[in-house]
């Protein structure tokens, strides 16, 4: 009876979980990023853990609280704590405090090349190579999103009311606000940095067309967007927050303006909760609220792919290794998937 | 997701040098074992006793919805959010607010934020009030008026320093504002724990607990600004359409004035009894079982707010029985 549960329990995994390695921390798992061959997970007890294919993960006990912001710095992470702590974190474990706001949260955290951001409350903190004392810019309320453009001459900074994008000239950083009414979280340049868009509080998101800042609103969620990306070479913006990754296209002079968005993935019930692009492919993995991730192109004709079955708690992050090897998979119960892409790795 | 994983938040209000620092700490050190996270402002009094205090930014935003007045705490949405992030289990959170906070877009939060509403539940609103000081801060401050009215709690502390017909007079005047919160009389804010945390007071199901006899109210108020309440009862069914279209637009048009309403209705042709409580134009409302075998089947509604009197509320009330 056990054996046979069991081979049933088997035959119901994909492939690729039969393939990969699970593992079980037993906290949320908040943020991912990818550093050469190695995937750098933060989580709710404080953990940094760089998992490799192939060999356990390496734990750095990095924060007190949550690690509530990750980005990639040179070989190392960039991460923010609810204690305060903005840290530079290499693989093998050492961690360099940049800074100690107290029991300020550190929200927010970014970088371009030598070029190290984070936020506390309204201000944003920029630590540029060689320089021991920040520059700060300061906002009318907190700060919920960062973002560089590709050049890293433009930093979006998202709040209530709108974004401010400053620019980078002559060491001077110069502000231009583009407002819409309520409040603005995560925020992304598009890959061309014609445009910015945020997510909002409200379910929607929110663009503008940088130079004339024309306005995009695309509406219709039933629930608040927590993740997006972009994919392929049009390029879609690829948005959770639907029962389907709901693309919408960024190509010709008007973007989305007055055009449908494409949804592929669909996940029944469930809604989607993180949206991860299959870099240099137009398709996406789509995280949905019981666990599930289901890979597909960017067509509504085609049928997409099972990756991970049902956890029972939803997705909260999914990164790929830089060579797309390797995929790993997060949820807010601490289970990882760990898995190669393909079948003959 | 279910009920009993949601932690429950109580929200401390009363202005500065009322109490509520003397409270906090009591609920901190008294509950031994109980994990807490306080969320206090950057404003407040200092010498919290735990582990995890947050500082917060009160922001209050307007909601992008249509609804004009709807406006939530901005900061709380994204630190009720990373809380939950949090790998060990938080028993309760406690939101201490500024002296001079009206506690609407606090509450208002937990009904429009889907995120905070599914992880995290609204207590209770107590508030701390100074029973030597109250009367004169209902007449300087509209936010001591809003404290009171949204109330589930109120403590009237300091009453050792007050005579008793003033402690009356005090306590009349609470009354008047807001007729179904719990008022408790204390010294240095003793009074039992568990009439502060854990009540669920927002739960539908203790609406139920509105008693039927309310107060009447006497319109001897001096100002038409003043927060008071008014309350009916129906022994006649009421008729479902009707009461929904009156209610509606009740809330739509007089929103901004009418603070919190709860009610308990009876509808023609329907065995379950529904419940409602609304802060300003946000509503939850759902039936609530069969009611009680031989208890009266009446309906119940209390308004606490601004110019009640100019809502016609009586006449919109008598309109919705059932012919």
């Amino acid at each position: 009876m056990n054996a046979d549960l069991e081979k049933l329990q088997e035959s119901n995994k994909t492939e690729l979980e039969r393939r990969g390695s699970i593992f079980n921390i037993g906290a949320p798992a908040t943020e991912a990023v990818t550093i050469r061959d190695q995937i750098a997970v933060g989580f709710g007890d404080g953990t940094v853990r760089f998992f490799q294919s192939g060999s356990d993960p390496k734990i750095v006990k990095a924060h007190k609280g949550v690690v509530l912001s990750m980005t990639n710095y040179e070989d190392h992470v960039l991460t923010g704590g609810d204690d305060g702590r903005f840290l530079k974190i290499s693989s093998d474990g050492n961690i360099d405090e940049i800074f100690n706001f107290g029991s300020k949260w550190v929200d927010c955290v970014a970088s371009h090349k030598d070029t190290k951001v984070c936020s506390s409350g309204k201000t944003v903190y920029i630590w540029t190579k060689n320089k021991d004392k920040p520059q700060t810019l300061e906002h009318q309320s907190t700060v919920a999103g960062l973002a560089f453009d590709n050049k890293g001459k433009r930093l979006a900074v998202s709040r209530y009311g709108g974004v401010t994008v400053w620019k980078l000239n002559n060491n001077k950083w110069t502000a231009s606000n583009f407002t819409w009414k309520g409040s603005h979280g995560t925020v992304t340049f598009s890959p061309d940095t014609k445009y910015i868009v945020t997510a909002m509080q409200e379910n929607q998101i929110h663009g503008w067309r940088i130079n004339d800042k024309a306005d995009l609103a695309m509406r219709g969620y039933p629930s608040k967007i927590k993740s997006f990306t972009w994919v392929g070479d049009t390029p879609y913006l690829v948005t959770s927050g639907s029962s389907d990754a709901v693309c919408w296209p960024f190509d010709g002079k008007e973007g989305p303006m007055g055009r449908k968005p494409i949804v592929v993935a669909n996940g029944g019930k469930e809604l989607a909760t993180f949206v991860k692009a299959l870099n240099g492919e137009k398709a996406v993995f789509t995280g949905f609220t019981d666990g599930s991730v289901l890979l597909a192109e960017i067509d509504e004709s085609k049928k997409p792919i099972m990756i991970r079955s049902s956890t029972g708690s939803e997705v909260s992050t999914i990164a790929i290794s830089s060579d797309n090897s390797q995929i790993l998979i997060g949820d807010m119960k601490g289970s990882i998937l760990l898995s190669s892409l393909w079948a003959d790795n | 997701m279910e009920n009993t994983s949601q932690v429950p938040v109580t929200i401390l209000t009363g202005f500065l040098g009322a109490g509520k620092t003397t409270l906090l700490n009591r609920i901190l050190t008294e509950q031994h074992g109980r994990k807490y996270a306080v969320i206090v402002n950057e404003f407040g009094e200092q010498g919290i006793d735990n582990d995890l205090v947050v500082d917060a930014d009160e922001e209050v935003f307007e909601m992008n919805n249509g609804c004009i007045c709807c406006t939530v705490r901005g900061d709380l949405i994204r630190i009720l959010s990373g809380l939950m992030k949090r790998a060990d289990k938080l028993d309760a959170i406690i939101v201490e607010t500024t002296g001079l906070a009206d506690p609407a877009p606090v509450a208002q939060t937990f009904f429009v934020d889907q995120d905070v509403a599914d992880r995290t539940k609204l207590d209770a609103i107590v508030t701390v009030a100074d029973a030597v000081h109250l009367s004169s801060q209902l007449v300087d401050h509209h936010e001591a008026e809003e404290q009171i009215a949204f109330a589930d709690v109120i403590l009237l502390n300091k009453v050792e320093l007050v005579e008793d017909n003033d402690i009356v007079k005090v306590n009349d005047r609470i009354r008047k504002i807001n007729p179904f919160a719990k008022i408790i009389k204390t010294t240095r804010c003793d009074a039992p724990l568990d009439e502060i945390v854990g009540l669920n007071a927002f739960s539908l199901d203790r609406v139920l607990d509105i008693e039927p006899d309310f107060l009447e109210s006497d319109h001897d108020h001096e100002h038409d600004d003043d927060v008071t309440s008014l309350s009916f009862v129906s022994d006649t069914p009421l008729d479902m359409d009707k009461f929904q279209d009156w209610f509606g637009n009740l809330l739509r048009t007089k929103g901004q004035d009418i603070l919190r309403s709860k009610g308990i209705l009876n509808f023609k042709g329907e065995e379950e009894r529904y419940v409602f409580q609304g802060v300003h134009m946000l509503m939850d409302a759902s039936p609530m079982g069969p009611w009680p075998k031989g208890k009266d089947r009446s309906s119940r509604v209390v308004f606490i707010g601004r110019d009640l009197d100019n809502m016609n509320l009586k006449e919109g009330f008598e309109n919705c029985k059932s012919a």
